[in-house]
């Protein structure tokens, strides 16, 4: 190992001896313990983008400059962003999905790799070929290509460790999400909602790549990992056992086979249960009409065993969707009073606009409210059966095929979509990039086959109606009693992962490529307009006494462009069209590192 | 529905053109009869309407737009001034793999429908047809 520069850890300091992996447990927990590595894409097992560094606060926020650049040499959608582990930045890019080990001493570039990927991959990516970074432990980088390949290289020399294939890009699954260390285990996932994919989630052994464990979304329960008489859900005010066959008993035929529910979000684990938790994609396809039933277990909260991938708990948050509402967001573990008791909760910002507080241990829905007032395909969520309430109007799939359901708030972009909010330990609030978006959705009739598109359904998208004009906000939430604190409007969604600190700066990046830093109370005490649009995570880092901010600039994926589609009129719908095209003033394609200190004065 | 004139989208160089409650031909090949019927600029005749089927079907709107005028992928309206229909139906049924443009030939749809597809692409790079949901001529 090369840290050269390691100095005190905060808690115990593991002795990092080259190969050594310890039967139990790898070293990138302990890693996140010291606020000057960000060792892990979320910066710890909680998904809490939060840091321990107050170098940087609200006073001095203003002083900010620009520390130094890096160019990532591809364009399109940069999501993600850079890991450091004592002297060493880790980096990665979009497909082709380089990877750079840079020295953080003079940015120079240790070691660069490439994989070789079919550039047929491409195209089943369709629209972006984003990647959501790299993951480390042990003295290995876990990179998870496009291409479905999850590979382990050397952290000193970037050599090819071991590789192995989580899925195939011929029947149109690809993979973006990053991969998550938790214990001796390597967690990754599967995107493909748009293709007919069927989602699960694998566990793989650090060394070998090995796979210990799958789980899949739809289908029979032993393929599920769940216990029909042991694997509790929400049921009637009270949890109570799924039963048999929970899954197939909500599909008609086969239709679970190509039935999405994929899991492409950010990850999270809790030691002291030994449970991960994470969330499923989409039912396929968009037409409900074409999946009649609930969809299980689509749209769905899993709490898994980490060593035998058996769902302790689910929660479905939205039954039979009809709208696009991906269920993958990260879910964050935080320890709060929820309605004035103590709980250990999870809490999630949920794409159907809701945000969901559940108690993590046992997995009770404890609060469910709208994020953004402007949220109107459900009036709530009922808290006795834990089903959002539709309504008539804005049902897809009651208005029916080749019908175009007006005036769906929020799009299918969801108020939140992957773009990872963050947790203040400080104020005990959330800090969550929204977007403000509406839309039309006209579903319709259509034929699967493999490795093409299987969506079925065309949609327009528009900044919400009669309120700032703007498409994004960015707020702060008490999860406790599922009240907005307060909210920052924004000209479009807020597509970057925010960032928290204990010098009680906030950060964020917007679409037009600032990265903004405000205090507590959402109000502006900097920005800088990085080269391009920012749809990546902000993180900190400590390196020779000094605080760093970074962030990854490059418009693309989603963001921005919204997956506007099909209008009833030529003079309509223009929304997301008029926004992307509104945004091409601001900003271009790009794919730069830009990093942030306190300039010396 | 609501008449009205041509959209000047992005695209440009289609504000001379105005629809007219009639099949009408295309101006860019005067000596050709134009692939498609259009009355009101969203009456279609059946082949192109199973053009416009194809491009819904295939989600070609998620990298050409809904008004085929680009985002990641190129604008139609514009390419489709350029490309023969040779060329036309050659880079949809190969794909331009490296630029993310799949090739569709393994899809019996766009195979079955390749000339309606021109036919309904053609109409809306003359800006003859608009933009959105169409229906068929005299249903």
């Amino acid at each position: 190992m090369s840290f050269q520069s390691r100095t005190t850890c905060w808690g115990t300091c593991l002795a990092l001896l080259a190969g050594t992996a310890f039967a139990a447990d790898s070293d990138v927990a302990q890693l996140t313990k010291d606020p000057k590595n960000w060792a892990m894409q979320a910066g710890d097992l909680n998904n809490h983008r939060y840091s321990e560094l107050k170098q940087i606060t609200t006073k001095n926020a203003k002083n900010l400059s620009v520390a130094w650049t890096f160019s990532t040499g591809v364009l399109r959608g940069h999501e993600g962003g850079p890991l450091v582990i004592g002297d060493t930045m880790y980096l990665h890019s979009p497909f082709p999905n380089k990877v750079f080990a840079i020295a953080l001493e003079d940015q120079s570039i240790r070691w660069k790799y490439e994989p070789k990927q079919d550039a047929t991959v491409i195209p089943v990516m369709c629209c972006d070929t984003v990647n959501r970074g790299l993951a480390y432990a042990n003295g290995k980088i876990f990179l998870q290509q496009a291409d479905t390949t999850l590979v382990a290289l050397d952290a000193k020399t970037g050599n090819e460790l071991w590789k192995v294939k989580v899925g195939d890009p011929k029947i149109g699954e690809t993979t973006t999400n990053t991969p998550h260390i938790f214990k001796d285990k390597v967690l990754t996932g599967i995107s493909g909602g748009e293709f007919g994919v069927r989602g699960r989630i694998t566990a793989h052994d650090i060394n070998t790549g090995k796979v210990l464990w799958k789980a899949y979304s739809t289908g029979p329960d032993n393929e599920l990992l769940v216990d029909p008489a042991k694997t509790m859900t929400w049921t009637d005010g009270k949890m109570a056992p799924i039963g048999p066959d929970s899954s197939l008993k909500t599909w008609q035929g086969d239709q679970w086979k190509l039935g999405g529910g994929t899991t492409w979000g950010w990850y999270s684990y809790d030691p002291a249960l030994n449970v991960v938790y994470y969330g499923t994609g989409n039912p396929s396809t968009w037409n409900p009409r074409q999946r009649p039933g609930d969809n299980k277990w689509s749209m769905t909260i899993f709490a898994r065993d980490l060593d035998t991938g058996m769902a302790k708990w689910v929660y479905q948050m939205t039954p039979h969707d009809e709208w696009d509402y991906d269920g993958v967001n990260e879910m964050i573990l935080a320890d709060i009073k929820v309605k004035g008791k103590p709980h250990k909760a999870l809490v999630h910002f949920d794409r159907n606009g809701f945000a969901y507080t559940m108690d993590r241990v046992s997995g009770e829905l404890l609060v469910a409210e709208k994020y953004d007032p402007v949220v109107n395909w459900a009036t709530h969520v009922d808290m006795k059966s834990g089903r959002p309430q539709v309504v008539a109007k804005y049902s897809t799939d009651k208005n029916g095929p080749d019908v175009n359901t007006k005036g769906v708030c929020p799009s299918a972009l969801g108020t939140k979509d992957q773009q990872p909010a963050s947790y203040s330990p400080r104020t005990g609030l959330f800090y969550v990039p929204t977007n403000h978006v509406c839309m039309d959705y006209e579903p319709f009739q259509i034929e699967y086959t493999a490795g093409q598109p299987y969506v079925g359904s065309t949609l327009s998208m528009y900044a919400a109606p009669n309120s700032h004009g703007g498409m994004g906000n960015f707020i702060a939430w008490d999860a406790g009693t599922g009240k907005m604190v307060w909210s920052k409007p924004e000209r479009f969604s807020v597509w970057s992962g925010a960032l928290t600190t204990a010098g009680d700066v906030v950060f964020y990046g917007t679409l037009e490529g600032y990265l903004k830093a405000v205090d507590l109370n959402g109000k502006e005490l900097w920005k800088f307009k990085t080269p391009s649009g920012i749809i990546g995570n902000v993180t900190t880092w400590e390196y020779k006494g000094k605080q760093y901010v970074g962030v990854l600039s490059g418009i693309g994926g989603w963001a921005g462009i919204g997956l506007a589609a099909g209008l009833t009129k030529g003079t309509e719908g223009l929304g997301a069209v008029g926004g992307y095209k509104d945004l091409a003033k601001y900003t271009e394609l790009g794919g730069v590192l830009t990093v942030f200190a306190l300039s010396d004065r | 529905m609501i008449k009205k004139a041509m959209l000047s989208m992005a695209a440009g160089s289609m504000l001379f053109f105005v629809p007219v409650f009639a099949p009408v031909l295309a101006q860019a090949q005067a000596a050709d009869a134009a692939p498609y019927q259009v009355s009101e600029g969203n009456k279609v005749d059946a082949h192109t309407l199973s053009g416009w089927r194809t491009w819904r079907a295939l989600a070609c709107e998620r990298c050409h737009g809904p008004a085929q005028e680009g985002m990641v992928g190129p604008s139609l309206v514009n390419s489709l001034k350029v490309l023969s229909k040779d060329q036309f139906k050659e880079t949809v049924l190969k794909g331009r793999i490296d630029k993310g443009m799949p090739n569709f030939d393994g899809s019996k749809m766009v195979v079955e429908n390749i000339d309606n597809l021109y036919a309904y692409l053609k109409g809306r790079s003359d800006g003859a047809i608009q933009p959105g949901r169409l229906q068929e001529i005299g249903k």
